[in-house]
């Protein structure tokens, strides 16, 4: 099963420095390189919140668990960043649950969880719609 | 079904795919599918990446064998002998730090009954096991 990417910048304005990442299919052993190679270029730019939205992808091995784990740790890094993950398929929350190796890493039901979360965080970027 | 396949991570999701194919058509529950698939992905990979060092003039052999109430895979390849289950023990880590190699096999025990090694006329065998009268989704977290 192919992996399909896609990758949202979020605008200037609240949604600048975040960046959403869409995954659609596989992600194993022949499908994250090509990941991590987009991610890499991705966030050579100006993130601090990273957004994976999971409700397509149907699979997950330790190969993407550790690009998550990059991801994070990149996030991180560069001082109150942070990466997020929406929508996860049950099995693919259960892969998490069981490897419990993402401290740090917000896991949402979906878009209005992140939403609330985001609303409450004293951050500068706000994601697209908290600004009422 | 034995699967003849050279060392890349391609064939081991080519492995991946006719499991999945075959477990359907044995009418194998879809959660219990999901774990059987990941572990031979984390199995294979480990053999491609490790064991043959994604040489792809190598090659391995994965069996697939269904049984009365067991799903077996049986993973042989002609590398270092190196035994994962020895590894099975280890607790993950909490620790951002903490190296993901680990955690293949840590979901491997999490969705199967059974891993057995053993060294075999120079080949390393790794036999998983699934008794599908067991449960379908990954065992307790303790």
């Amino acid at each position: 099963m192919p992996l399909e990417i896609q990758i949202e910048k979020g605008a200037d304005g609240p949604a600048a420095g975040t960046v959403t990442i869409k995954l659609t299919g596989s992600l194993d052993t022949a499908t994250a390189p090509e990941l991590e190679r987009q991610m890499v270029s991705c966030l050579a730019g100006r993130v601090n919140h990273l957004v994976f939205d999971l409700a397509g992808l149907k699979f997950v091995s330790s190969a993407g668990l550790r690009l998550f784990q990059v991801a994070r740790k990149q996030m991180v890094a560069r001082g109150g960043g942070q990466a997020s993950f929406i929508n996860m398929q049950p099995q693919v929350e259960e892969v998490f649950t069981i490897i419990q190796s993402l401290p740090g890493i917000g896991v949402f039901k979906d878009l209005e969880a992140l939403d609330r979360y985001l609303a409450t965080r004293p951050s500068p970027n706000v994601w697209p719609g908290t600004q009422k | 079904m034995i699967l003849e396949l050279h060392a890349t991570p391609e064939e081991v999701m080519r492995a991946v795919e006719t499991l999945e194919q075959f477990a359907q058509a044995q009418g194998v529950p879809e959660k219990t599918i999901f774990g059987l698939t990941l572990a031979l992905e984390e199995c294979g990979s480990n053999i491609v990446n490790h064991a043959l060092q994604r040489d792809a003039r190598q090659q391995f052999q994965v069996a697939i064998e269904h049984t009365g109430d067991d799903f077996i895979i049986e993973l042989r390849d002609r590398g270092p002998a190196f035994d994962p289950t020895a590894a099975a023990g280890r607790k993950p880590q909490a620790d951002p730090d903490d190296v993901p190699g680990g955690w293949g096999i840590q979901l491997v025990r999490r969705y199967l009954d059974g891993i057995q090694y053993r060294r075999e006329a120079g080949e390393n065998v790794l036999r998983l096991i699934k008794r599908l009268g067991g449960p379908a989704g990954p065992k307790s977290i303790c």
